[in-house]
């Protein structure tokens, strides 16, 4: 029950980011993939929320960790990252990477002191 | 002048005049669906205590991001069936791998004072994700 749960959260994040980020993509005019930026951002802001939420283990808690582990992606960060040139040769590579990083981790910060 | 768009080119755009075209959210959803699983049993069969090093996050993460780099490479070497990037790529590997638990787990570990190991996972996830994409993708180019 707790995979399925998972797995049908998770497949609806993966809906959702592919519409958010293509709308993001195609309205934005930058250097940086900004699509995948933002669904990155907000996933890990509002999982911020969720952890600073005390009822650890409630189906609802389940289905938003698993929806935002499907909103969120790591592998396309990593490719992105890439095609902007080898990280620390590269200007805009090193900034994509460190942006994501960075924010990534103050915007979880936010979100749990935020719920808490 | 651009040139007309053959019937058979795919739009170039996600939403065309007649609103959404349900193949291809069909096909990030089907991905989704085996890579939100993949992961999800991945969690449930190496389960990491509070503030202890994320093991399956750090799995995923590394070997979604190998895997993309191969399946992008093959991509430029054969044909590929229709949506195919958007079941794989997309729907597939962008939901195997997590942002938002990786940033999560790592400020869950500073946060209970352990900076060397939150350190450590953020060294391993990063330079191992884009060492492990680029090896990917040479393993995908060399095969012919």
């Amino acid at each position: 029950m707790t995979l399925l749960i998972a797995t049908l959260a998770g497949a609806l994040g993966a809906l959702c980011r592919y519409l958010l980020s293509g709308v993001v993509q195609e309205r934005t005019q930058s250097d940086l993939p900004l699509g995948t930026l933002t669904v990155n951002l907000a996933g890990a802001f509002l999982l911020g929320i969720v952890g600073g939420t005390d009822n650890a283990q409630s189906a609802a808690t389940l289905a938003s960790v698993g929806f935002l582990g499907g909103f969120t992606t790591f592998s396309t960060w990593m490719i992105e990252t890439i095609r902007l040139g080898i990280p620390p040769l590269r200007s805009r590579s090193l900034a994509n990477l460190a942006l994501t990083l960075l924010a990534g981790i103050a915007l979880a910060a936010a979100g749990y002191s935020l719920a808490n | 002048m651009p040139s007309p768009a053959s019937p058979r080119q795919q739009p170039r755009t996600r939403f065309g005049r007649s609103g959404l075209d349900a193949g291809p959210l069909l096909a990030v959803l089907g991905g989704g669906l085996v890579g939100s699983a993949a992961r999800a049993g991945i969690g449930h069969y190496l389960p990491a205590a509070s503030g202890a090093f994320p093991v399956a996050t750090l799995v995923v993460n590394l070997t979604g991001s190998f895997l993309l780099g191969y399946y992008l490479a093959r991509r430029e070497q054969a044909a590929t069936a229709r949506w195919s990037v958007q079941f794989w790529a997309i729907g597939m590997l962008g939901s195997f791998t997590t942002f938002s638990a990786f940033s999560f787990d790592v400020f869950h570990l500073l946060e209970a004072k352990r900076p060397l190991l939150a350190g450590g996972y953020v060294a391993a996830s990063i330079v191992g994700g884009l060492v492990l994409a680029l090896a990917g993708q040479r393993l995908g180019s060399s095969i012919r």
